[in-house]
């Protein structure tokens, strides 16, 4: 439903995009993760029409958009990362007037904004004049101007940025309404929990360059370099370290709060195979576990090695 | 909707409407433009009734003093509200980030431009509107005609539009609000003064073996001042501005004193219109210069009445200023002549 191939935009001297490339199927839910400054905003813009790359290619549903815009517009709703508010509209009105924007026709107009506002809670307060909402409010007001010309497409620039708790809650829920109405969405963000409930897929960005993408677990294994298994024994600690600094699989071993953690490089049957090893070396283990770094460490892990 | 209605209104014009309408500055802005012209209406009917019992100008064009003067302030005071509800139009949509928002509708940049025109001259409407009643005060004296008042509201409306085209081009072009504003005052000063200016620094030189009566340069007719006085009836005034007479004397036709001419020290003419009277040089169309009526004696508007010329003029920079802003407005510009990369292509090496 949405691809991007090589998208690549050049600032003067800067590079922002470096051949990016994704691809988003029919239904799904993207989260496009990266730290600030990483380029999600500039990848959006030019998914959105807004911007054009230097090079490389975006479409939306098979449409190119850099050739045919307009078409592109009718099928994706865009949410940037700032409100975008008219000041002396009321909530419906600007709703209304959004709606009338995308050319939809006076009846449908009525019918549509009624129900976004009944989707996102502010039917009762579709008098009140739009400046004068909460943050979270306005949040959700602008998710529900995306969504007046019902577009297949949602690209979401940091939804839930600045909200507190509660709204940030009310937010997912109705991001995962529309995950049941079937929209394909992208979502970026720089706080990576607020992703990894919602999305089916993920792609980590950093410095304009695509560092993964995926399922979320196919992600945390394309950039975990190694697994960490947290062993606690009964006695003498070192000579459970003597032990592992005899096996091949094992790379560092640390002292973590009265236990030992060893980062190893192979998969289930190697952890089995080091437990084996320690108890065949007369060594009393009473715990043996994976270290799940996840998604978050993943994460952390692709995006420390050039800042600075 | 039809066609023409689409014209009139469209989503931007409808949010326009409402949001300033709303806020008290419109209310307050209306009722300063009503004291103003009706202050300034009613200083000079004082000043002429006072006149009238010293018996210092004659009752016969008192409504055309009156006329004259409500014309001119209503320009002029047009001339600064035109461009501070325009020049922000687009620069304010930007400033607060609800441009993009616009762009990714379907909405066409010239319809965004286009809609906001509208929108701030609807107010500029309302207010000619509003000074209509006084206006009506005119015709307590006489001496001047129904047409005449058309005439010049219709000159006026036109400049308030053209102003008000060129500050929504120069919003689109120069990004803030206020830069957009200066240079929209900038080009309006220009347009009134400036190309009065030119017809005095450059005016055109008479041949005296010509048919016709010399014309100002072309470029004056800009200037809504030249229409505006013929139509008040003072273009009599205006008879030797932006012509230059190469003889080192003339007569002027028909209002009978001579007029003595000097070169000066630039190559320049410089002529009064006091003096002895010349010798007849000439009895060719110079007599044409003074004939009544507004029309222009020759040049490229020959045979047109001068409003008409200023209005076509006008109406020619505002249909270009609403096009340079409609291709200045959209944030991807696709010219048909620019090829785009394809992500095969290297880019340029950068340094980190």
């Amino acid at each position: 439903m949405i691809t991007a191939e090589n998208l690549t935009k050049v600032y003067g001297k800067r590079t922002a995009l470096d051949h990016v490339s994704f691809e988003v199927p029919e239904g799904e839910i993207f989260g496009f993760v990266g730290p600030n400054g990483a380029g999600k905003t500039t990848t959006l813009r030019i998914l959105a029409a807004l911007l054009e790359p230097s090079g490389g290619h975006a479409s939306i549903g098979g449409v190119d958009v850099a050739k045919q815009p307009d078409l592109v517009h009718s099928r994706l709703g865009y949410m940037p990362d700032f409100f975008g508010v008219y000041d002396q509209l009321t909530v419906a009105e600007y709703l209304d007037f959004y709606a009338a924007c995308y050319r939809q026709p006076k009846q449908r107009r009525t019918k549509v904004v009624a129900e976004l506002l009944e989707l996102i809670g502010l039917t009762e307060r579709r008098d009140q004049l739009v400046d004068t909402l909460s943050r979270g409010l306005k949040q959700r007001l602008c998710l529900a101007r995306a969504l007046v010309h019902d577009p297949v497409v949602l690209l979401l620039d940091e939804p839930a940025s600045g909200l507190d708790p509660r709204a940030r809650v009310d937010m997912r829920e109705i991001l995962k309404e529309l995950r049941r109405m079937g929209k394909t969405i992208i979502i970026s963000s720089h706080i990576l929990p607020e992703l990894t409930e919602l999305c089916t897929m993920i792609g980590i960005i950093d410095h304009g360059r695509m560092r993964a993408t995926g399922s979320v677990q196919e992600v945390v294994k394309q950039l975990s370099a190694g697994r960490r298994l947290r062993i606690a024994v009964v006695g003498d600690r070192e000579a459970a370290v003597e032990v592992l600094k005899t096996l091949a699989a094992v790379r560092d071993i640390d002292n973590a709060n009265g236990a030992i953690e060893a980062t190893y490089e192979g998969d289930e049957s190697t952890a089995a195979e080091i437990l084996q090893a320690l108890t065949a070396g007369g060594i009393k283990v009473s715990g043996f576990s994976q270290v799940d770094g996840g998604l978050e460490e993943a994460f952390m892990r692709a995006t420390s090695d050039e800042v600075g | 909707m039809s066609r023409v209605a689409t014209l009139f209104w469209n989503p931007i014009v409808a949010k326009e409407y409402r949001s300033r309408m709303r806020t008290w500055k419109s209310p307050l802005a209306m009722m300063v433009y009503i004291l103003l012209i009706g202050g300034i209406g009613f200083l000079v009917f004082s000043l002429l009734t006072y006149s009238n019992s010293s018996g210092v100008i004659g009752g016969s064009n008192y409504g055309q003093i009156l006329f004259s003067v409500l014309v001119g302030f209503q320009v002029i005071l047009l001339t600064f509200v035109t461009p501070a509800l325009t020049a922000g139009a687009i620069s304010s949509e930007r400033e607060r980030q609800t441009l993009d928002l616009l762009f990714v509708t379907r909405i066409a940049p010239f319809s965004i431009i286009w809609g906001k025109l509208l929108a701030s001259m609807s107010f500029v409407f309302l207010l000619l509107i509003l000074s209509v009643p006084i206006f009506s005060l005119v015709f307590l004296f006489g001496g001047i005609e129904l047409d005449q008042v058309a005439y010049a509201f219709l000159v006026t409306l036109v400049t308030a539009l053209t102003f008000g085209a060129l500050g929504i081009a120069f919003s689109t072009w120069l990004r803030r609000s206020l830069v957009a504003t200066v240079v929209s005052y900038v080009a309006a000063f220009v347009l009134i003064v400036g190309t009065l200016a030119f017809g005095l620094f450059f005016p055109t030189d008479i041949d005296p073996n010509a048919k016709k009566a010399p014309a100002p340069p072309a470029i004056t007719y800009l200037s809504p001042v030249i229409p505006l006085m013929w139509i008040a009836g003072d273009g009599q005034l205006l008879q030797s501005y932006g012509v230059r007479y190469p003889n080192s004397a003339f007569l002027n036709g028909v209002s009978g004193p001579g007029t003595i001419c000097q070169t000066t020290v630039g190559g320049g003419t410089t002529c009064s219109s006091s003096g002895p009277i010349g010798p007849i040089v000439s009895t060719n169309a110079f007599v044409q210069i003074a004939q009544p009526g507004g029309a222009i004696p020759s040049g490229l508007f020959e045979g047109w009445q001068y409003w008409q010329a200023t209005i076509v003029m006008q109406l020619a920079i505002c249909l270009c200023a609403l096009l340079a802003g409609a291709f200045l407005l959209p944030p991807v510009r696709r010219l048909p002549w620019r090829r785009r990369r394809t992500g095969a292509e290297p880019i340029p090496e950068v340094s980190s």
